[in-house]
Order: C-alpha cells, then structure tokens, then sequence
C-alpha cells in the first residue's frame, strides 16, 4: 500500500514542478484593472488642482531611456533626484510600469505590444516625434482622454502663451475638434540647420566662404585636392552627409542641395498653387540628384554616405577630416567641440545654406514641436500633471533671478557652482554631468519656443548672461553658438517646414512602406550612378500610380480642413 | 489497460509539455483571425473590422512582393546549403588532426562567433567592410579594386552568406562530430588491414556513415525555408540593396511593427507559413524516395 502511494506520489510531483517552472515566466502579464472603488466621488465644486498634494497622488509613466543618458549615485530612471524632488515637491509619486533602453525604436515596439497585449497602460506617456505613427495609434486608441479642456482648465499663464506662439501644434493630435495629447514644445529652429565649414582651412587657401552652389564646389574641389592639413585626397571628405535613415534629417543632411534647385525632399511642401506637395516627386528633384551624383564620383561627399546615419556624419568632421558639415547651430558644443583633440588647428565657423542657380535656397524648418503628452482617461489626478509642468514652465522654463532654477536644474547633475558661486564647465562637473532633465516626466521638460533664439541673439551682441538659459548657453553651447544662430536667423525665410502634420491617411497605411521604398531605392541608386538621372521620371510615374496620387489627394483634403 | 497501468507515470511526466505546447504553440494559432481583419489592438479579435482576404491582396498588389519572397528563398537555400556543406568537410578534417588539445582549441574557436549578436556583429562588419576598411585594404594590397560590399547588389546577398557561414559553422560542426565519434573503429581497423590509405577509409566509411545525420540535420533545416535571418538582414541592409537584400522578415517589420499594421503582418506571416509547410512536406517526401530515411 505504502509502495503504491510513493509510485503515485513522484511522477506527479515532477510534473508539476516542470509544469510550474515553465509556466512561471507567464504571470504578472495581465491588466489589473483599476480599482473603481477606491476612486471617492469627489465634489465637483472644490479645486482639485493643489500645489502639493496630501496624501500623496501617483503618476504611472513609462520610459524609454536614452542609451547615452548616464546615471549617477546608484540611481535610475524609476528612483532618482527627480522622482524625489516631484515626491518632495508636490507629494507626487512616480511610477514607472517599466523602462527600456531605447534603441533601434525599442520603446515604441514594447510599448506597442504593451498596448496588443494588453497590459496596464501608463497614465501619462511621452512619445517624441519618431514615434509619430504609434502616437496617432495610441489616440486612435479610445485609452487617452481628451486634454483640450484640462489644459485650459488648469495650465499656467506661461504654458498657455507658450502654446500660443504657434497655433498649428495641436492640429496633429485633434480629432475632430478635440485635443487629445498635449504637444511637447521644443525650441524653434533647433534642427534648422547651418554649414559648419573649416575656416582655417579656408583661410590657408584663402578663399571665402561659398555663397552660391558654384563656389561651394570649388571650395571643396580645393579642400580635396590642395588640402590645406596636408591630407591625401582620398583621406579627404569634403561634404560629410549621409542618407541611410532619411534625405531630410537633422545632421550631415543633404536636402539644402536639393533646396538649391527648389524642393525639400521627403517631406511635403506648398506648391505654387497652394495645394500640398511631395517634395520627393518634384521634377526639381532631378538637378540635386544629378549634382550629388557628379558629387560622388568625384568623391566630395563619402562613397558611403547611404550607409552613414547622422551620427557617423560626425565621425570625420570630428576626426578633422571633413571639411564641411550640414548641421543645427548647437553644434560647436557637441560634437564639433571634440575636434580639436584629433586636428588642434581645426577652427569650425558656421556659415549660410548656398544659394542655386536662381538664387534660392531651402532648408526644412523644425516644427515647435517635438511629440505629444498623452494622459489616460482613467487617471484619477490629471490635475497632478499640470502641478508638475506648471512648476516647470514657470520656474525652468524661463528662470527667475535667484530662483529654484536659475542655474539649472539639480546641482551635482546639470550644473555645479564653484567656492565664488560661478558656474563650472559641464565637463569639470564632479562625478560627471548628467543630462537630468531627461530624468524629468516630459523629454526636455519645458521649453517656450523663442526662448533659446531669444537669448542667443543677446549673446550674440554681447549682452551679459543673466537667466539660466543665457548661462547654459554661455557656458555649455559651445562658443559658436551665438554666432551659428544669428547665420541662421540671416536666412530665417528659407526654412520650410514639413506642411502635413495630420494622421496617417487611409491610403498611406497600405501602400507608404512601399512607396518609401522605391522613393529611397531611386534617389540612392541615382546618387550612385546605378540609374541614370532620367529614371526619376520612371519612378514618378510608378509613384503616382501606386498611392502617391490618391495619397496627394487625402493629404490635401486634410490641409483644407485645418487652414 | 494493463500496460497503461504500468506507464502511466511517463503519461503524467509528458502532460508539462503537452500543456506547454498547447498553451505556445496551438492557442496563439487563434490569432490567425487577423489576417482575415483590420486589427486594431484595443478593438480585440473579437471588435476588429473583417476585411475578408484585403490584406493578401495588398500583398500581391505591391509590386515589390514576388521580389521579396525570392530574395528570402535565393538567401535561405544558401545559407543551408553552406551551412550544411562547410561543417560537413570541416568536421571530417578536424576530425584528422591526433592531438586532442589543439583540436578541441580549434573547435572552441569557431564556435565562439554563434555566441555574438547580430547586432554588435553588424557593426563590426560595417566598419571592416568599409571601402576603406580592413578587408578592402587587404584587396588592395593584392591589387584588386575596392568592393562595395554592403552598397553593392552583385555583392550584398554574398556578403551575408559568407557572413553567416563565419558564424554559425563552428556551432553546425559538433554535430557532425558527435557523429564522427560514433562510428565503430572496428570497421578502421578492418579497412586498415585490407590495406586501404586515410583517403579511402574517409571515402568509404566515414563520409557514408554521416550521411543519415546530415539528412536528419537538412531535413530539420528545411523549416527554417523561408527564414533568411531578420536580425542580421536588418543590421546589415539599407537602401541600395533593396533589390537582392529586402526580405520578408524585414518587410513585415516595417509594415507590421513600425507601421502598426497587424492585420496585413500576420497574413504575410500566415502565407509564409503555408509556403514553408508545402516545401517541406516535398522535401521531406523526396528525402524518403531518394535517400529512403524518416524522422517523423
């Protein structure tokens, strides 16, 4: 009897135990759904707004963390300086659901499966500009709540007339009327960019800085082969651009030398009639493409630029071998900065886009904003955000004399004072500067558009830095800044912003991924020389036919109904 | 019934993995439905749009596809074949070599590449095969002109064959040498006294007693047909090599997760599948005629 029992008692027990282990990994996945009962009705006629909240309330988030984002003192982006300061501050409790370094659009892609899966939804969540087609999803979703009048309801002076600079931010993120995410304001002109061209190279071949697309070529035809470093001609890049993620980016882009010829590539214009336009399809197209492929095989540009993103652009110029560099005003700090380590003569000089034939120029302009803030509709204390950005937009934002932020945001983490209480170089930082405002619950935490052009153009005529942007700019931009951004501004009409903002159109999500494909495989293979630049005409046609027309028809249905 | 009573302890040990493999394998099929819908996440299996066969037609409507699905066929048999045929003749001269430290070293070290991702893998095969990179130097230093390797269409489909080869032949190896290990050395020393050389004993017994592994291991290869490698196409291509370069995999990445297309995803995975059934099943029947061995 006993023996039986055994014979019965171990199989069983080995599969359970393997049935266990292996089912193991399954649990903890689910939805909890949100306590309803623990939500009080609350009399509608007393504020709900506080500027600390007691007892505590709790903010759900997610993140994605930067890769180059770096953490001191044991902390990480669930428990840091600024998850204290918000619980300290306002008695607001940080929750992050989960985090994940966000590489090759690792946040997007779990953050997507979060919302298949359907797991537990953050009550607040960030999404920047590269994710515009998950934000839109999200919306679409019905799980974020429509923001419009809590933003009216509870944000700041400051907030709102910041918002108000451009009255074109909501558009993308409004569904008949409604606005259903708050857009994340950036600095105008921040990927607006300039050239940053080698003056001492220039100086030694004393020429002048290349005003027309005629002299640009021979300036680099001269940085080439009369190398004033010294370098053999193919060590040389003269023109470091790349295409591999777009033709229309932020550093090493080359959508100007098509501006030159008068369109803006991958990005949609106004045409002469007014009506929308895909730049990429623009006959114009074809003198760009025709001089990137002359520029090519003459080596001005690197013979495998449809390989480089943007920051393996920066890979020569810093080596100090390129000779010039497309690229925002900002970047003499990084990463032009850490030129003179590899080529101590080097001088980098920001200088105006070159005009075409007729004298146009173009560039694309960056929109005031940067992503959208989303809130869960079952968010129990919207409020509690708008405690948190209000605090910011009034108090970093634009920085009061003495106050909470006049020098930055955490000591020991963005900025450090020396024994006279003058700031110190981020590099001299002990333990290292961290870029804590990434730590913060919106990216870049609060910014007024015309701040940052503001206080450059102070700098520039040598006005004194006084609020904390002017001195994060003296001190951490790089000494070039000022000057960059007054380039820039000298050319302020020839940016050209991308003109659709809307949602992602019926036609556009079954035949964009393949339209895209053919629009990048044609200009690289005529950049290369693998088709002759009358090929565009082929692709144009197989462009319009295969979605692009009907695509240009929805695109511009949706234009008229925001003008 | 008496045998039952007898087994029935291994029933109840095989139940973990019955249940594993309903729950992982057979449940998650019921998602097959959105090939059939316009799926929305937040809308469920069971609240999406039915488009009817919608997304297959997208599928063949983009001009693009046929081209797709045989770059992805072109890159697979590739990569089996080789895959099969380099560990095959690599293990069968390893096996040669009397000193056991320096074989096990050798064999160590070609397997170590298996353990690297594609995607630090990537990047250091970008660097060395740059134009001016290690390998374009080496070429030059022998007077040939630089390869494009990665920009090229004559040369891309090549590089991530070879590429792939590199790093999976040492892992495909210890098969075949457990195989190795195996055969009787009866039948060496019988060959040794009939007077046969080293060249004949590996023609006539060695190399036929791995043919049943080899046909079990290609047979078991066959599933991955339609399978070219996500993580190393995607780390590796870009816009020039779309032509010989864009396969399914990467395809479906693009629509599917970048785009949040499910619905279109999941019928190309779906077609895929079917495909990948078809050719294994002739496979698998013309290993049976031919060869006249069975796994399953």
């Amino acid at each position: 009897m006993s023996d039986r029992r055994k014979n019965w008692l171990l199989p069983t027990l080995a599969a359970s135990i393997l049935l266990a282990g292996t089912l193991a990994g399954c649990s903890g996945g689910g939805s909890e759904p949100k306590s309803e009962a623990a939500q009080p009705a609350e009399p509608k006629t007393e504020n709900v707004y506080k500027d600390k909240y007691d007892p505590e309330v709790t903010i759900t988030t997610v993140w994605g963390v930067d890769p180059t984002l770096q953490f001191k003192n044991g902390e990480t982006i669930e428990n840091n300086v600024a998850t204290k300061w918000a619980k300290e501050k306002f008695g607001i409790n940080i929750k992050s659901l989960w985090s994940i370094t966000d590489t090759n659009g690792a946040f997007a892609t779990k953050l997507r499966l979060a919302m298949s899966s359907g797991q537990e939804m953050p009550d607040i969540v960030t999404l920047g500009t590269e994710n515009q087609q998950l934000a839109q999803d999200l919306i679409d979703s019905g799980m974020f709540a429509e923001v419009g009048t809590w933003f009216d309801q509870y944000a700041s002076d400051n907030w709102k007339s910041a918002m108000s600079l451009d009255s074109n931010v909501w558009n993308q993120y409004s569904r008949d009327g409604k606005r259903m995410g708050i857009p994340v304001l950036d600095f105008a002109y921040n990927h607006d960019y300039v050239l940053w061209i080698r003056q001492d190279w220039l100086d030694k071949l004393g020429m002048g800085a290349p005003k027309t697309m005629d002299e640009l070529e021979k300036v680099m035809d001269a940085f080439k082969n009369q190398n004033p470093s010294g370098l053999a001609p193919d060590k040389v890049t003269p023109l470091s651009i790349g295409f591999k993620t777009s033709m229309n980016t932020w550093m090493g882009d080359p959508s100007w030398i098509f501006g030159a010829y008068g369109t803006l590539p991958q990005q949609w214009n106004v045409a002469e009639d007014g009506s929308l336009e895909y730049g990429s399809v623009n006959a114009s197209m074809k003198q760009g493409l025709s001089k990137l492929n002359e520029w090519m095989n003459k080596g001005y540009i690197p013979k495998e630029a449809a390989l480089w993103d943007e920051n393996k652009t920066a890979e020569p110029a810093v080596a100090g071998t390129a000779g010039i560099i497309p690229g925002p005003y900002w970047m003499s700090g990084w990463p032009l900065l850490d030129t003179v380590k590899n080529a101590p003569e080097a001088v980098w000089k920001p200088v105006q886009i070159p005009t075409g034939p007729d004298g146009t120029a173009m560039r694309h302009g960056t929109q005031y904003t940067n992503g959208v803030t989303l809130i869960h509709k079952d968010m129990e204390h919207p409020e509690a955000f708008f405690t948190y950005q209000n605090y910011l937009f009034d108090n970093f934002a634009v920085s009061k004399e003495g106050g909470e932020f006049a020098n930055g945001l955490f000591e020991g983490y963005d900025f450090e004072l020396d024994a006279n209480g003058e700031m110190v170089p981020n590099d001299e930082i002990q333990g290292g500067y961290v870029n804590v405002v990434r730590y913060l619950l919106v990216r870049d935490g609060a910014r007024i558009p015309d701040e940052q052009m503001k206080a450059l153009l102070k700098l520039a005529k040598g006005g004194k830095p006084e609020s904390r942007l002017e001195k994060d700019v003296a001190v951490n931009y790089g000494k070039d800044t000022p000057a960059a951004a007054e380039v820039l501004l000298s050319q302020e009409e020839i940016s050209k912003k991308d003109m659709f903002t809307g949602p992602v159109t019926a036609t556009m999500k079954s035949k964009w991924d393949y339209l895209t494909k053919i629009e990048n495989q044609t200009l690289n293979e005529i950049i290369y020389g693998k088709q002759p630049v009358e090929s565009f005409d082929q692709f144009v046609e197989t462009w319009k036919a295969g979605g692009g027309e009907q695509i240009t028809k929805e695109v511009n249905d949706w234009y008229q109904s925001v003008k | 019934m008496k045998r039952i009573k007898k087994t029935w302890p291994f029933h109840v040990m095989l139940l973990p993995a019955l249940i594993c493999l309903f729950l992982f394998s057979y449940l998650p099929m019921g998602g097959i439905i959105m090939a059939f819908q316009d799926y929305k996440p937040w809308e469920g299996v069971g609240g999406s749009a039915w488009v009817g066969l919608d997304n297959f037609r997208y599928l063949f409507e983009r001009q693009d596809s046929m081209q797709v699905i045989w770059n992805t066929l072109v890159i697979a048999v590739m990569k089996i074949v080789f895959n099969l045929l380099i560990p095959f003749v690599f293990a069968i001269l390893l096996n040669e070599i009397r000193k056991t430290a320096l074989q096990r070293s050798i064999q160590t070290m070609v397997y170590l590449p298996h353990f690297l991702s594609w995607v630090i893998l990537g990047g250091i095969l970008i660097e060395m095969l740059a134009v001016d990179g290690f390998v374009n130097r080496i070429l030059a230093a022998v007077g040939l002109d630089p390869v494009f390797f990665l920009g090229d269409n004559n040369w891309f489909r090549f590089t991530v064959i070879v590429s792939d080869v590199w790093k999976e032949f040492g892992y495909n190896t210890i098969v075949f040498l457990a195989a190795l290990a195996g055969v009787s050395p009866t039948l060496y020393e019988a060959a040794e006294m009939d007077g046969a050389n080293r060249l004949k004993q590996t023609l006539h017994i060695t190399i036929p007693s791995m043919i049943p592994i080899t046909i079990v291991v290609g047979t078991l290869a066959l599933g991955n047909i339609l399978n070219a490698g996500f993580d190393q196409i995607f780390n590796l291509y870009n816009p020039l090599v779309y032509e010989k370069g864009d396969i399914i995999d990467t395809f479906v990445y693009r629509t599917a997760i970048l785009n949040g297309e499910m619905g279109f995803g999941t019928a190309i995975g779906l077609f895929k599948s079917v495909i990948s059934m078809a050719l294994i099943l002739v496979s698998y029947r013309l290993a049976y005629k031919w060869a006249g061995y069975r796994i399953f």
